[in-house]
């Protein structure tokens, strides 16, 4: 531990207590009567208005993985990463339509989770229950990489070196454990006021990065040349050239897919809608969507520190030490570029933007559990105060979960599933969604497009060999399509496919005359603006 | 506090700008040829970077407009509606 920088350590380290010390009182802030009912932990008492609301949404889009990950990518293979500004974009007039439409039911029905819609809407405890294990199933890898950009930071700070492996795993172990206890006292409020933290923290690091990097790297022109001259030179591994510094025609479908199924899919996760719901109005989440942009320049602007990355050879060097670890491009470059204190302040801000999201995500995850599993098959009369005692016990299981996966499993996978995860939670987009708009699908038909496309997804996603290395999985995102004969993100081409079988199955359904569910939703449900939550009483009692 | 429909603007009129708003959003950036080149050059930025991120505060504009129609137009009709409303807003 002689190489552990002390500055860089210390301010890590006292930024990491404030948010702890935070992330406990988050317990007393807008304190509800009584803590124990899952409108209050799991959402915050539904009561966050615009302000709050743009840090707490802001802290769903964007993760220690976006700020890891994203100029990682750009790093290694150029252009092709930049697609997360474009989806980015997009995400914003997409959500725009139908999220008010999903917080207006959700308010007036009590739901907590988009499979307690699912369940209200179709009358179907199957489809609901797919809904849940998909947002459970996605998010679980969701929260070991935000590990993964934690551990990164600690690798370059010297603290991942230890020959001991319990002693290397330490740091990572206590930041969770502390994690874990502050959101089992507070619920969503702890993420929600340690999101102002997180989000100074990361403003200052990239507007300074962008400011005060360039310069001491030789200069944007310089960045982009060599960015361009590296990406076009060819990789050993492969053969082929690194990547390129604008999508070739070739690769334009991946990158149009890529950011357009992303952004479908982004709001289709558990913690994003969690984050929805906690709304206090209705026009509160349009009014974000204008404003939650600020967090794609911000995004768009980290990206770029990839091409920075690439122009330093110190950075370079680090990356080649490490065995071509580009996760560790930016953390390596606050170290060589920045003086050791606002190093300490950049690592800080990955931190933290790895701990805020891992909250929510948790939350969310466990608020599935609770409602669309244990009180749906396991305990039909669950009071709201067991409810919220599941949750919060649920919240720690979960995490508990991602630290054996990044620690016990090869951190590979914990990305590979990553990658799945996207295509899974994708296909629950036609039952939320079209949910909202028109009960004209056959709940079953919904249900066989879901496992159609979950199956199929899968599949081509295994198939995918790394480049360089025959006979490995999950080596890509993209895979050409059947027909089509273009490369596309696989999440969208899966997700058409259950769009299909949806609608043609729902048409021999209804044929066939098949039984519908009953829907306990009315049209009018879809617009309401209530001003008050819903009264704290179990909603579906009578179904 | 019932508001008139001003000038007499239509909810579907309204509705179709704002499809046309969020559509122009979405599509800026999904339709990659137009901005997959080199030049013309922002200073040190290629085409392909600054467009994209000019993007975002249009994006942001859009949706600002849309928000503005569509609050006004749920205003209207449901103030006609219920003749409730407007607490905290």
């Amino acid at each position: 531990m002689s190489d552990v920088n002390a500055v860089s350590f210390t301010i890590l380290l006292v930024l990491f207590i404030l948010v702890t010390l935070i992330g406990f009182a988050a317990a007393r802030w807008r304190r509800a009567d009584s803590m124990q009912h899952l409108d209050e932990w799991g959402l915050g008492g539904r009561s966050f208005g615009t302000f709050v609301s743009w840090f707490l949404l802001g802290g769903d889009l964007y993760t220690a993985y976006t700020f890891i990950a994203v100029p990682a990518l750009i790093y290694g293979v150029g252009a092709a990463g930049f697609f997360a500004v474009p989806y980015t974009i997009m995400v914003f007039p997409i959500v725009f339509v139908f999220a008010p439409r999903l917080w207006s039911v959700c308010r007036q029905h009590g739901y907590v989770t988009p499979a307690d819609f699912v369940r209200g809407r179709y009358g179907s405890r199957g489809l609901a229950l797919a809904v849940a294990a998909t947002g459970i199933l996605a998010t679980m890898p969701y929260i070991a990489l935000q590990l993964v950009g934690i551990e990164s930071v600690l690798t370059v700070l010297g603290l991942g070196s230890s020959s001991n492996s319990f002693l290397k795993d330490l740091p990572l172990l206590i930041a969770f454990v502390v994690l874990a206890a502050y959101t089992f006292l507070s619920g969503l409020r702890a993420p929600a006021l340690t999101a102002f933290v997180k989000d100074i923290l990361i403003y200052v690091t990239v507007i300074v990065a962008i400011v005060y990097i360039p310069a001491r790297v030789g200069g944007w022109t310089h960045i982009f040349n060599h960015a361009a001259t590296h990406l076009a030179s060819v990789n050993p591994k492969t053969g082929k050239p690194f990547g390129a510094l604008i999508t070739p025609p070739a690769g334009e479908w991946a990158y149009a897919t890529l950011a357009l199924g992303s952004a479908l899919a982004l709001f289709m996760y558990p913690h994003a809608i969690t984050g929805v719901l906690a709304t206090a109005r209705r026009n509160v989440i349009r009014r974000n969507m204008a404003i939650l942009p600020a967090y794609s320049l911000v995004l768009g602007l980290i990206a770029l520190l990839g091409y920075m990355a690439l122009a330093s050879p110190a950075v370079n060097a680090g990356v080649k030490a490490s065995g071509g670890n580009a996760q560790l491009a930016v953390p390596l470059l606050f170290e060589h570029i920045f003086p050791s204190w606002f190093a300490g302040i950049g690592y800080a801000a990955i931190v933290i933007g790895a701990l805020v999201p891992a909250a929510i995500m948790s939350i969310a995850a466990a608020n599935l559990f609770t409602r669309n599993i244990y009180r749906e098959f396991f305990h039909r009369g669950a009071s709201p105060a067991q409810e919220t005692r599941v949750a919060q016990v649920v919240s720690l299981v979960v995490k508990a979960g991602a630290l054996v996966f990044v620690l016990a499993l090869s951190k590979s996978f914990a990305i590979n599933l990553q990658l799945l995860g996207g295509v899974w939670i994708l296909q629950t987009f036609p039952s939320i969604v079209a949910g909202l708009y028109t009960r004209w699908f056959h709940r079953w038909a919904l249900l066989a497009g879901w496992a159609a496309a979950m199956i199929w997804g899968t599949i081509v996603a295994y198939r995918q060999p790394v480049p360089g290395v025959p006979g490995s999985h999950f080596g890509a995102s993209t895979a050409v399509v059947p027909v089509l004969g273009h490369t596309a993100y696989i999440a969208v081409t899966a997700f058409v496919l259950n769009l299909v079988v949806a609608l043609v199955l729902t048409v021999v359904f209804r044929a066939l005359r098949l039984r519908d569910g009953a829907d306990e939703t009315e049209p009018a449900d879809y617009s309401a603006d209530p001003v008050d939550a819903p009264a704290p009483v179990p909603v579906r009692s009578a179904s | 506090m019932t508001q008139p429909s001003r000038s007499g603007r239509h909810p579907v009129i309204t509705w179709g700008v704002v499809a046309v708003l969020l559509a122009v959003g979405v599509a800026g950036t999904l339709v990659v040829p137009l901005y997959a080149r080199t030049a013309p050059k922002l200073g040190p930025f290629p085409f392909f970077y600054w467009y994209q991120l000019a993007w975002i505060p249009i994006v942001a504009i859009l949706a600002f407009a849309a928000y503005l129609l569509t609050s006004r137009t749920s205003r209207t009709s449901r103030g006609a509606h219920r003749g409730q409303r407007r607490r905290d807003e």
